[in-house]
């Protein structure tokens, strides 16, 4: 009996201790999102009276209230410019994951502003972004360049003045650059036809390296670059920046200025312009100078933009011109020229520094004009319209006799329309997606009278295509689906001596991804994301047919080839501490019929002298790789950073490897921090780029790939206040040792060393 | 609302002119002027007080497609006789446009200049010297000796037209010079036409 008693008594203080326990030991996490984009909100307040518990939300908009107690609570969240959240919740045992979305407030307090409208980018897949002092560093250069400081991007270039940029492997017409959200068509299919985009419109450069054809139409395969202007102002502040760009190399000078503002009368209606001009003369290697590899280019943007608490629109004009010279001695007649100018693995020609620019050279022009606007049908739904128009001319000089050498050997006129209407809803619930047309239209002309045979035909191409994304957002947890469907016509026409040719091509293809974003803890995020992609080939690769002088070959295209098909899948696994921070990306890339130029081992033979013959075929492919970057601060003043990427590519069919694939690279820095005034900074940065020797070579190359190089770089950036604004200057060493070195990636390592030391000093003032 | 409505009569005003002035050009036919189709060498025999003598020796390389894969150029043999002396002189044409392009290798003879090499050089079956007016080295005309003991009468000479190159480069003067790639520029011809020596 009464050990009964005592077993009863222990039962029940035991029962207590834990109805105890189970009382106020629950957790309640969650996060605050923008409702109007889904972008976390930092430093909203979290507050539940009945507990008198509150905290803030961190970066990622996470927030976690330990402690509770069992039972109906009121939660209250708040947050400047939006309406408060008051939800009664029930809590019960376990942990509860909860999303908020704070909705803007239309009337808010004045100087603060409310319609941030700007469109981030929403997918699960790994996305890097340059902004700040990182875009900073990187002014002056083209767009490939600046994007070499995320892990995974290289370039693909052609000298120094032309490059594009590679994600993952992949380049040209297998990624997207999209200018504002417009996708930008120019003559992006040429190895040698860099980007018409100047990086100074933007202030932030993001990449997204997965597969977004869904999202953003077909090509989008290895990636995505998103050339994003700062969003316009909507009150009453204007804002300019000056930047200064001097280059010891090249003798080079930059000059950009943007300026914004607001309307004093009109609430949200606001305006920006934007300036720049780059003038380069012939660049230098260690040892001699590169005849003929100046240039000179201009941009401008302006935009003005009205934006109320239902309605937004946005007018966008931008225009990118460059006249750039191609290196003399690349232009080579024909096969045993190139060969003896690979052998020599230096320019024949003697040149001296000089800005003027002579034949072979490209001149290319870029407009690009966007309307855009949405409307808030109610809290949830957004309509979205957005209309773009492009003209791209692009213009080829060759060194030719007499007349003919003041006349472009290719005149290409490629206009592009690109309208999109798209219904994107935002559900208090965890329900956020979007659902829209696509609809593309492009031409292509041949001006006549190059007295040159046009190496691609003049063509219309239409491309259309429905779309459907949805995501799920609860707590930690995003999932992520889309479907999309294509259908593309092209119609091409040309003579080939005297015979008309015509070709009708239809292709149609459906995309689809699935993708998801668990954030583990408020430091550690995980996301994967498995999408499929298409290509249908291009217009050079189903109709070229004739002499590629800097390749001194024949390149025959094939109008059979069937549409190139992918499947990525990325992975991503990102950390933020204290101290440190980390980004680990890993992917593989199937990709079905892949289309790459495969030489025949033939040569044809004409009273020019013999040339290799090239064809374009298709083989299934397969790639993958890691990407890696971390940054740890050692104290408050000195910190470090290192970032490298590997890439493997394989034809699995022939088992064979693919010319011009980025070889393992990696690089590192230290840096320290001279007082700890971030008003005044002076920062010290010593960095050194690894890059190994691509071993794993195609079958054939006209040269072998060039050896490993190290480079060490150093930078200093001071910043301080001048009449009350930021004033930063920074002095760049860029090849301190000047090392000779041939990037592989450089489709001049044949002819020429890589650019030696060069020097820079840069100039950013804002007020 | 009203003003939506505006809005988006603009813009399908905006949309109708883009699409519709977006439609690419007619293909037109565009006549290589730059390729060279057929290169002649004439050959006219010099007598010892060096006039001109007997008729004109004519051997040509022809190839009438331009560039076109599949299609090899004919290239006639040079005959010639042992023991004299030729003057050589060189036409280029482009029988697509009807084009005289030796009028204007001339015009640019600052930038152009031809290379003899093969086996006739190099055996010393021929011996070359640019003969063009003014004493410039361009090789539209040149003297042609063919020795009398040659060995072999089966031989070849390969005729190379470089643009663009650096005439005062060190060995340039040569007609025989064969770094002629070192002095820079391009090969616009290159031509080995097989020479029977009788």
């Amino acid at each position: 009996m009464i050990q009964k008693a005592i077993l009863l008594c222990l039962a029940m203080v035991v029962s207590l201790g834990t109805l105890k326990a189970q009382k106020c030991n629950l957790v309640l996490r969650g996060r605050v999102l923008h409702l109007e984009n889904n972008q976390p909100i930092e430093a909203a307040y979290v507050w539940i009276p009945e507990s008198s518990l509150g905290v803030a939300t961190d970066a990622n908009g996470n927030f976690a209230l330990r402690n509770l107690c069992p039972g109906q609570q009121t939660i209250q969240i708040t947050f400047i410019g939006h309406k408060e959240i008051k939800q009664s919740i029930v809590l019960s045992t376990g942990n509860s994951n909860l999303t908020f979305k704070m909705e803007e407030e239309a009337v808010a307090l004045k100087g603060v502003e409310v319609h941030g409208h700007r469109e981030a980018v929403q997918t699960t897949t790994a996305v890097s972004t340059l902004y700040g002092e990182a875009l900073l560093q990187s002014r002056g250069e083209s767009l490939g360049e600046s994007l070499k400081r995320v892990a995974g991007v290289t370039t693909f270039s052609t000298g120094n003045t032309i490059s594009k940029p590679v994600i993952h492997g992949l380049h040209s017409n297998r990624i997207l650059i999209l200018n504002n959200g417009i996708r930008l068509e120019g003559q992006q299919w040429g190895a040698e036809h860099a980007p018409e985009i100047d990086p100074f419109l933007a202030d932030e450069l993001t990449v997204v390296k997965g597969a977004e054809t869904v999202r953003y139409g077909p090509e989008a395969m290895g990636g995505v670059i998103l050339v994003n202007p700062p969003a316009l102002p909507t009150s009453d502040k204007s804002k300019t920046e000056i930047n200064l760009v001097g280059q010891s190399n090249g003798r080079a000078g930059n000059v950009a200025v943007s300026h914004s503002g607001g309307s004093g009368t009109v609430e949200g209606l606001g305006y920006r312009i934007q300036g720049a001009a780059r003038r380069a003369g012939n660049v230098r290697t260690p040892d001699y100078f590169q005849g003929n590899t100046g240039m000179a280019e201009g941009s401008a943007s302006a935009a003005i933009g009205y934006s109320s608490s239902k309605l937004g629109t946005e007018i966008y004009y931008s225009f990118f011109t460059t006249e750039l010279g191609i290196l003399r001695d690349s232009h080579t007649g024909n096969l045993s020229d190139l060969l003896e100018i690979i052998e020599n693995g230096a320019p024949f020609t003697q040149a001296n520094f000089t800005y003027t620019l002579n034949n072979p050279k490209q001149v290319v022009t870029h407009h690009l004009t966007k309307i855009k606007a949405h409307y808030h049908l109610n809290p949830s739904w957004k309509l979205n319209f957005q209309y773009g128009f492009q003209q791209n001319n692009r213009q080829e000089f060759d060194r030719r006799r007499g007349e003919l050498n003041t006349r472009p050997s290719l005149d290409l006129e490629l206009f592009t329309n690109t309208a999109e209407l798209f219904l994107e809803h935002n559900l208090k619930s965890h329900w956020t997606g979007s659902m829209g047309l696509h609809l593309i239209q492009q031409a292509n002309s041949n001006l006549p009278g190059t007295g040159v045979t046009p190496l691609i035909p003049n063509y219309d191409l239409i491309n259309a295509s429905v779309y459907l994304m949805e995501k799920y957002l609860k707590g930690p947890l995003e999932l992520e689906a889309g479907l999309r469907y294509d259908y593309r016509t092209l119609s091409a026409a040309r003579y080939i001596s005297n015979d008309l040719q015509e070709s009708n091509l239809t292709y149609q293809n459906g995309s689809a991804f699935l993708g998801g974003m668990y954030q583990l803890n408020s430091n550690l995020t995980f996301t994967s994301n498995l999408g499929t992609a298409w290509r249908p080939p291009n217009v050079n690769e189903l109709f070229s047919q004739g002499l590629h002088h800097g390749a001194a070959a024949v390149e025959i295209g094939n109008a059979d080839l069937a549409t190139e098909k992918s499947f990525k899948w990325v992975n991503s696994l990102e950390y933020e501490g204290k101290r440190a921070t980390l980004e680990l990306t890993g992917y593989t890339n199937q990709i079905q019929d892949y289309i790459f130029l495969n030489p025949t081992r033939q040569t044809f033979v004409s009273l020019r002298g013999t040339f290799n013959v090239y064809e374009y075929l298709q083989a299934d492919a397969f790639f993958y790789g890691v990407d890696l970057s971390g940054t740890y601060e050692f104290t408050d003043q000195f910190n470090g950073y290192a970032k490298g990427s590997i890439i493997r590519a394989k034809n699995t069919e022939s088992n064979s490897f693919f010319p011009f694939i980025p070889s393992d690279r990696m690089d590192w820095g230290l840096s320290y921090e001279f007082g700890t005034d971030p008003e005044r900074q002076n920062r010290l940065t010593l960095s050194q780029v690894l890059v190994a020797q691509q071993s794993r070579e195609p079958d054939f190359d006209l040269a072998p790939a060039p050896p490993g190089y190290t480079l060490v770089n150093l930078s200093f950036a001071k910043k301080i206040q001048l009449f009350q604004h930021d004033f930063s200057v920074s002095a760049q060493v860029n090849n301190l040792l000047n090392t000779e070195f041939k990037e592989y990636m450089n489709r001049f390592r044949y002819f020429t060393a890589d650019m030696g030391r060069n020097f820079q000093l840069k100039f950013n003032y804002q007020f | 609302m009203k003003n939506l409505k505006k809005v988006s009569l603009y813009l399908l005003a905006v949309l109708a002119f883009g699409f519709s002035s977006c439609e690419s050009e007619d293909p037109e036919k565009e006549n290589d002027g730059e390729v060279i189709t057929d290169v002649t060498l004439k050959f006219q025999e010099l007598n010892a007080s060096n006039a001109l003598v007997g008729s004109v020796l004519s051997f040509k390389a022809s190839d009438p497609q331009g560039i076109e894969v599949g299609k090899t150029p004919t290239i006639q043999s040079i005959s010639l006789s042992k023991g004299k002396k030729y003057q050589m002189t060189i036409e280029v044409t482009n029988a697509i446009e009807n084009e005289d392009i030796t009028k204007e290798i001339l015009e640019e003879a600052a930038e152009h200049q031809f290379f003899f090499l093969g086996q006739v050089f190099d055996s010393s079956i021929l011996s070359i010297q640019y003969a063009d007016a003014g004493g410039i080295a361009l090789g539209l005309k040149t003297i042609v000796t063919v020795s009398s003991s040659t060995g072999t009468n089966n031989s070849n000479m390969r005729v190379v037209l470089r643009h663009d190159l650096n005439k005062s480069f060190a060995g340039a003067s040569n007609p025989n010079f064969a770094n002629f790639i070192q002095a820079g520029g391009e090969t616009d011809l290159d031509i080995t036409f097989p020479v029977i020596l009788n």
